[in-house]
């Protein structure tokens, strides 16, 4: 009885996410994590950070308290606008305070290595 | 080492897609054209929900590199299947189901172990077990307890003969 089907949010980091990154796509689904910087109650839109890069988030679907300078993890589809403003619609989002961003940008860096791997030794 | 039999098997979703039916036997499911396993674990935040009450509930788990189909079943009160089963016990099962299925809400991250079944030519997991997690930190250590495991134990096992015929 499998689900319905849906895209699976790739992992990508605030900085990656450039014009330059194969992400970098309408409608692609992506996992972000950063801290929230600011958070409008009008038009439900964060702004996440990590590092020097941001991101907006829309997140009109979510049910989730939001806290300035705390961190976040957002599932959803990246809306490149006409006027090349980049948002991501979220569909579920999480806190997550207590992450080690270290560790989580090293394991991601294993864990594409270990795919690449695998695919390249696929039969 | 054997085949692993009535072993959760540690699966990021990418290579739990990947799975593949056994020409004779239901219940497993070749990786990679060699090891046969019966059952996995995954760990990632659930981005789909519908539930069917005292049915059924599906549900997606995105560990970030694909999504694992999921079903737990409700239906243990009205399922000939349990009919023979004590009715206190079957009680419990049923509570113990509606409990995990509470449990399962969008945007948690759950770990999800299972039996490995097919369904319209998909694999996904006939769920047994679901535990909450809260630690922002589990999904890391199990896609490095994944790689780990890939890399030492499941592309390293030597199969049975029992195990190899199957597999032909």
């Amino acid at each position: 009885m499998a689900s319905s089907v849906i895209n699976a949010g790739a992992l990508v980091t605030l900085q990656e996410l450039n014009s330059a990154s194969p992400h970098f796509k309408q409608g692609a689904s992506l996992r972000v994590t950063g801290k929230l910087q600011e958070y409008s109650f009008e038009n439900a839109v964060a702004l996440i950070v990590d590092g020097n890069a941001t991101l907006k988030i829309d997140t009109q679907h979510l049910n989730i308290n939001l806290r300035v300078g705390s961190i976040y993890q957002f599932i959803g589809e990246l809306l490149i606008q006409p006027n090349n403003e980049v948002i991501l619609k979220a569909r579920v989002g999480r806190n997550v305070d207590g992450i080690d961003l270290n560790l989580y940008h090293q394991s991601l860096k294993l864990l594409r290595e270990f795919i690449s791997d695998q695919i390249s030794n696929t039969p | 080492m054997d085949a692993l039999h009535n072993t959760h098997a540690k699966l990021l979703a990418f290579d739990f897609v990947s799975l593949t039916p056994t020409a004779s036997d239901p219940t497993a499911f070749h990786r990679k054209g060699k090891l046969l396993l019966t059952r996995a674990e995954t760990v990632g935040v659930i981005t789909t929900r519908e539930l069917k009450p005292n049915k059924f509930l599906k549900f997606a788990v995105d560990d970030g590199t694909g999504c694992i189909p999921c079903v737990l079943w409700l239906n243990h009160l009205t399922s000939p299947y349990f009919s023979r089963r004590s009715p206190p016990d079957v009680r419990r099962i049923a509570d113990v189901a509606a409990r995990f299925a509470s449990q399962i809400q969008l945007g948690v991250v759950a770990r999800v172990r299972g039996r490995i079944t097919a369904y319209r030519g998909s694999v996904q997991i006939t769920v047994s077990d679901v535990i909450v997690e809260r630690d922002p930190n589990v999904e890391m250590l199990h896609w490095l307890d994944c790689i780990k495991l890939a890399r030492k134990c499941y592309g390293a096992l030597n199969l049975s003969p029992h195990d190899q015929n199957r597999l032909s």
